[in-house]
């Protein structure tokens, strides 16, 4: 038997939950087909969501699962340019055509599909951003120079989180693209996913009793990014999210963490999010998204 | 006795690659270490940390670098960075509020140094005062700024419990920076 996952036609967040549910009870027991044939559109966050499920999955020693690439010449050619299939050879039987990765000049993908497994990784990663983040955060969106390196940072405590935290690797992919419906201006976005242990696993043995019976997925995630704790004794920890959030909060960004079956968010006045969303479908590891948008010129 | 270190190298020795960014909390642990092995093979009281060249520094690397060698060194050496991009002051101030440290930082081009991190405003416009007059005793700094003595005393003790002057006799130094 195989059970069949619709990915969906545009695939962002906001149904990410959807396409968790398609799983059913995790590890699922069948094999897995992703179907995204009619996709249309995925965010970064679709895009390493897709991977991460696909990670855990090898990870719980299931079988390679089967994945029909979109139908959309389009489509394909842009989340190869996004080295979205170069990482899902790996981890996806792929049925279909798959076009070979190119870059054609200046993109709005700042920063590929890239697999996040040691702190040299972490490096390469904030290497590689800097010269097309400045590009995009002052010249695009109006940020003042000096949040490029808030921005780098950023990315860097996000993908610290995989490598300290998660016990397994993980992606992370950062794109510029619009927001027309829900904001009418251009966003960065940073993505980052893994397969790992989740945040309640990571926090539980030096956090649960103090929670009591409020303890799962969302306080675990409370904890984390409001209280700032961390499962390390070391009280320099878990100030890289509390630092985020500061930063995000004076360019109304936002930021939103799913592990397990609850997602918190910081939410900005643009965006209608609930701040926690709990007794979700089950996702394995954990799921970051920070949103920085372009600012109003009466803020520039 | 001043003894200049310089943080890139010793990151470029620590990653065995040429990057600018000091970023991650092993780098940070590895580039502490090489201070620290520098620091024990000296006999200076004054280090100068020297960030030029550094592009990125990260929370978890001013966290590593700067916060721990302060908590590590705070009765034996007197630190002052040197070389920080204005933009690099964030993170080090955040994660130096958040142990409640401070330390003197040198602008590029500038021999007044500025006051990163958490110190009382007090002790702050006493560090000011002692960096532009040069030492001074408790009953001058508090002549300077108007102050009755016992506030003074309280200001000077506080930065010489952060190791931001030199108590010599009667007298506050300002830090070597140079």
């Amino acid at each position: 038997m195989t059970r069949v996952i619709e990915v969906p036609g545009h695939f962002d967040d906001r149904n990410f939950d959807s396409f968790a549910e398609g799983f059913g009870e995790w590890p699922p027991e069948e094999r897995l087909l992703l179907d995204a044939r009619s996709t249309q559109w995925a965010s970064p966050y679709g895009l390493i969501g897709m991977l991460t499920a696909g990670q855990a999955l090898r990870e719980a020693k299931r079988e390679k699962p089967l994945f029909t690439v979109p139908t959309s010449d389009e489509v394909k050619r842009y989340w190869a340019r996004a080295g979205f299939f170069q990482q899902a050879a790996e981890l996806f039987e792929l049925h279909g055509k798959v076009p070979r990765a190119t870059t054609t000049g200046p993109s709005d993908v700042l920063l590929d599909v890239t697999p996040v497994r040691a702190s040299e990784d972490v490096h390469s990663v904030v290497d590689k951003i800097s010269e097309g983040a400045s590009r995009i955060l002052h010249g695009e969106l109006g940020l003042e120079m000096k949040a490029t390196l808030r921005f780098s940072m950023a990315l860097s405590e996000a993908c610290q989180n995989i490598v300290e935290h998660a016990g397994t690797s993980g992606w992370v992919a950062v794109q510029a693209y619009t927001f027309r419906r829900r904001l009418g201006r251009r966003v960065v976005v940073i993505a980052v996913s893994d397969a790992g242990i989740g945040f309640r696993r990571s926090l539980e043995s030096t956090h649960a009793k103090r929670f009591g019976e409020r303890w799962g997925d969302g306080a675990a995630l409370e904890a984390a990014l409001i209280q700032g704790v961390s499962r390390f004794r070391d009280p320099g920890r878990g100030q890289g999210l509390a630092f985020i959030k500061r930063f995000l909060d004076q360019w109304e960004g936002k930021i939103s963490i799913r592990s397990g079956t609850a997602r918190l968010s910081i939410v900005p006045p643009w965006d209608e999010d609930v701040p926690l969303a709990d007794h979700l479908p089950y996702f394995p590891g954990a799921q970051v998204q920070i949103i920085i948008p372009a600012q109003q010129p009466e803020r520039r | 006795m001043i003894q200049t270190i310089r943080i890139g190298h010793l990151l470029r020795e620590a990653v065995a690659a040429p990057y600018r960014n000091l970023v991650t909390r092993p780098t940070g642990a590895a580039v502490r270490s090489r201070i620290e092995e520098k620091l024990a093979g000296s006999n200076c009281l004054t280090a100068l940390l020297d960030f030029s060249g550094i592009e990125l520094v990260d929370l978890s690397c001013a966290d590593e670098v700067v916060a721990k060698l302060l908590l590590a060194g705070r009765n034996a050496y007197f630190f002052v960075l040197q070389g920080l991009r204005e933009d690099h002051h964030e993170a080090i101030d955040h994660v130096l509020i958040h142990h409640r440290l401070a330390v003197a930082a040198v602008p590029p081009g500038s021999r007044e140094p500025l006051l990163l991190g958490w110190v009382s405003p007090d002790a702050r416009q006493a560090f000011a005062c002692i960096c532009d007059r040069g030492p001074l005793g408790a009953g001058d700094v508090a002549r300077a700024l108007g102050w009755l003595d016992s506030r003074s005393c309280d200001a000077l003790r506080d930065l010489t419990l952060h190791r931001l002057v030199r108590p010599i006799g009667e007298l506050y130094h300002p830090v070597p920076t140079a």
